[in-house]
């Protein structure tokens, strides 16, 4: 839901790229032989690749695991978790977090609750500075507290072990995708509706809704997993680069930015603008009117480049039939 | 408050303030010059047929004067704006015409003079007071409501006096950028002055009417991309006039229609650098022209310039290219989405001196030196506009680190200092083509 006047045109390959990704987690909807309850796929757990709750995915959300071998991982000295992240890790320098804008189902899902917001005419809330720094740091909060929590528990001497379950993943209790993925696949039919939600599950779910009302990703902002994914994504290969040579400082990548990360328009020294809350998802390269002024990039190739708007999709033809000046 | 129930501030006595022969004068003056400039620009040996629409745009009671008479007559409103944070879209979504008032008139800044004595103040605001005042310029005259910026301190007292003559709406415009107050202030002056034009022409201004005026400027801009390009080759088939000319008559013309010519001259442009045919001399100085204002028929630098030997190939004014540049890039089609992008289209790309801090003023300046590839800039400052002033000083320490010489030039609204600045240009012309 955009404007006819833009530069490169990047959301569809992405909405592509979504869709695959949804569609390969809701596989067995599309006649895909069902995972089974314990595939080896099911073993694998990448950065937001989807919800644990998710039956039919393949795949699941890394962040369930590190709670799980944090709880239970003081046997073996938390070598499973610590194995874990560096996988993860070396992901995240590799693809930055792409994962998040090109992949996540649970961002998808917020992305078109934008759509349908943009097209009922609710306009989103802006928030100042001080909201905007305040909120970049709950998601660290999150994460810091998980480990608190989790990592006592595997520790026999404090005979904690009794209180697992519900405790061993405390964020999982708390996530609105829980709740969402759920009741999504019950309305699919791949979840018998006799499932029931926890209340703590609802009331996160009925704030997630309530706050897509009026605000663009609010999940994101707050996810631990981009909290832990955002302190080694500022180096990553595929990254967002700006040349600040042929920045007008026009202000359109901040205003466009679905997560508001200021980085991109305030920094005028570093090429390297993404990292912290950037998702590379490239609204800011698509919407930059400045010739080669921001870009995707991956390591030394440009991606994808900006580029002064002009009329896309229907009005560039109707442009060139009528001939006239509109 | 209207302006006949306001006590006058400035002068209690309008009538017979200024004599009859003052009045006559000032237009005769006026109107002479504006001949001499359209005659001086368009006797050169090559220059786009297409031109000279634009040259009966801006000419002193051009045709345009007759078409915005005839608009008023068919109950329409004409809104006279002072600097480029205006948004003419909101005016034309409203049904009015917009037209720029700022002048360039030598003869009109006489009765200003009277009025404030030597009040050591720059003369382009001199020239729109008193230009307003003694009622010199058929066009201004038309105006039945001023939307000023409160802009550089000459600017904003202007606003003041201006209530005396006509209907004035200030805009508190934030002079500091950063911070976290700006946009919310500036987008609520723009919210204001959207009200403020449905009250003057009794129409509401819906989200259809901003995005399609919008659109109509993005697509103005897009044609003026095009012509740039024709500035960027060895040689070039307009003059910084000429494309300065152009520029201005955006601001004074039906946009629409002003987009259709400007694709014709382009047209034109193309197939004169097919056969050959360049203005100014080959291998002539490319010269980037910074600073104040430089608005028809004050042409005084950028003719001196051009006559010397040197090839304006890029401006940085908000006269010039400025005018032209930064589309309105739409994230969210609401309301609220449509009005954020109006004003920070006009707040945070401009990069007039009265902001602070204003490194995008530098930068623009360095981009377009790469982009056109200048040899050396004019900085010109208008008599007592300090803001430049004090910016040159910036802008020159900049550019002497990046090895690009810069000529500081100040000028006053008359023709007595032509002769000076010739002798300081050539000799910097001269330099820049030793310099190869």
């Amino acid at each position: 839901m955009s404007a006819d006047y833009k530069g490169r045109n990047i959301r569809p390959l992405r909405v592509v790229f979504q869709l695959g990704a949804f569609a390969f987690f809701i596989g067995q909807l599309l006649g895909l032989p069902p995972f089974g309850t314990e595939p080896v796929l099911r073993r694998v757990f990448l950065p937001n690749a989807a919800c644990r709750y998710m039956n039919t995915a393949p795949t699941s959300c890394f962040y369930y695991q590190l709670q799980d071998s944090l709880a239970h991982g003081a046997s073996d000295l938390f070598a499973s978790a610590l194995i874990m992240l560096l996988v993860v890790i070396l992901l995240v320098l590799v693809l930055g977090r792409t994962w998040c804008s090109w992949l996540c189902p649970f961002g998808f899902v917020q992305e078109l609750f934008s759509d349908l917001r943009e097209l009922v005419g609710i306009p989103f809330l802006r928030m100042g500075f001080a909201s905007r720094v305040l909120l970049r740091r709950v998601k660290y909060a999150i994460l810091i507290l998980t480990v608190l929590i989790t990592v006592p528990l595997g520790i026999s001497a404090l005979g904690l072990a009794g209180c697992t379950g519900a405790l061993s993943l405390p964020f999982c209790q708390v996530c609105p995708a829980k709740g969402f993925f759920t009741i999504f696949q019950q309305i699919l039919g791949l979840e018998p509706w006799s499932t029931r939600l926890p209340l703590l599950a609802w009331a996160s779910l009925l704030i997630f809704l309530g706050t897509n009302v009026f605000m663009r990703m609010p999940f994101c902002r707050i996810c631990p997993m981009g909290g832990l994914m955002a302190l080694f994504a500022g180096g990553s290969m595929i990254y967002l680069k700006k040349d600040p040579d042929r920045c007008t400082k026009c202000r359109i990548c901040l205003r466009v930015c679905p997560m508001d990360h200021d980085r991109v328009y305030e920094e005028m020294g570093r090429i390297d603008v993404g990292g912290e809350d950037c998702t590379l998802c490239a609204r800011c390269v698509e919407m930059c009117p400045e010739e080669g002024c921001l870009s995707l990039a991956a390591g030394p190739f440009v991606l994808v480049t900006s580029r002064p708007p002009k009329k896309v999709g229907l009005g560039r033809i109707f442009q060139r039939i009528r001939g006239n000046d509109r | 408050m209207k302006k006949e129930d306001r006590p006058a501030r400035y002068i209690k006595e309008r009538k017979g303030y200024f004599s009859e022969a003052q009045v006559d004068r000032t237009k005769k003056e006026s109107k002479k010059m504006s001949q001499r400039i359209r005659k001086e620009m368009s006797s050169k040996k090559v220059r786009a047929k297409a031109m000279s629409y634009f040259d009966d745009v801006m000419e002193y009671g051009g045709p345009r004067v007759a078409e915005l008479e005839k608009f008023k007559k068919g109950g329409g409103k004409v809104v006279g704006t002072m600097c480029v944070m205006v948004p003419s879209e909101l005016t034309y979504a409203a049904g009015a015409r917009s037209i720029r008032l700022c002048s360039g008139y030598y003869e009109c800044v006489h009765p200003a003079n009277e009025l404030l004595g030597d009040a050591g103040l720059c003369p382009m605001v001199k020239s729109t007071l008193g230009s307003e005042m003694v009622g010199a310029n058929p066009i201004t005259d038309l105006v039945d409501l001023v939307v000023t910026p409160a802009t550089c301190d000459g600017k904003m007292k202007l606003a003041e006096i201006l209530e005396d003559w006509v209907d004035v709406h200030i805009m508190n415009l934030p002079r500091v950028k950063t911070g976290d107050t700006t946009s919310k202030t500036w987008l609520a002056e723009i919210e204001f002055l959207k009200s403020r034009l449905e009250a003057l022409t009794g129409r509401s201004i819906g989200k259809k009417d901003i995005i399609e005026q919008i659109e109509l400027y993005n697509s103005a801009q897009e044609v003026y991309r095009d012509l740039l390009e024709h500035r960027k080759g060895r040689r070039v088939s307009i003059t910084g006039q000429d494309a300065m000319l152009v520029a201005q008559a955006s601001q004074m013309d039906d946009v629409r229609r002003w987009t259709k010519k400007v694709r014709e001259l382009v047209l034109e442009l193309d197939m004169m650098e097919r056969e050959g045919r360049f203005v100014g001399e080959e291998g002539g100085a490319r010269i980037l022209l910074a600073g104040s204002p430089m608005i028809y028929p004050n042409f005084k630098i950028p003719s001196i310039v051009e006559d010397s030997g040197g090839t304006i190939i890029t401006d940085e004014l908000c006269t010039g290219i400025r005018l032209m540049s930064d589309p309105i890039v739409l994230e969210s089609r609401t309301m609220r989405g449509v009005m954020e992008a109006i004003a920070e289209k006009y707040f945070y790309p401009c990069s007039c001196p009265c902001f602070t801090p204003n490194d995008e003023r530098i930068n623009r300046i360095k981009m377009s030196i790469k982009a056109f590839g200048a040899e050396g800039v004019v900085f010109h400052s208008l008599r007592g506009c300090h803001l430049n002033n004090l910016e040159a000083t910036k802008i020159e320490l900049e550019l002497k680190s990046a090895g690009i010489p810069m000529l500081k030039l100040e000028s006053e609204y008359d023709e007595g200092d032509v002769e000076q600045v010739r002798t300081r240009v050539e000799a910097f012309v001269e330099m820049l083509r030793a310099r190869r």
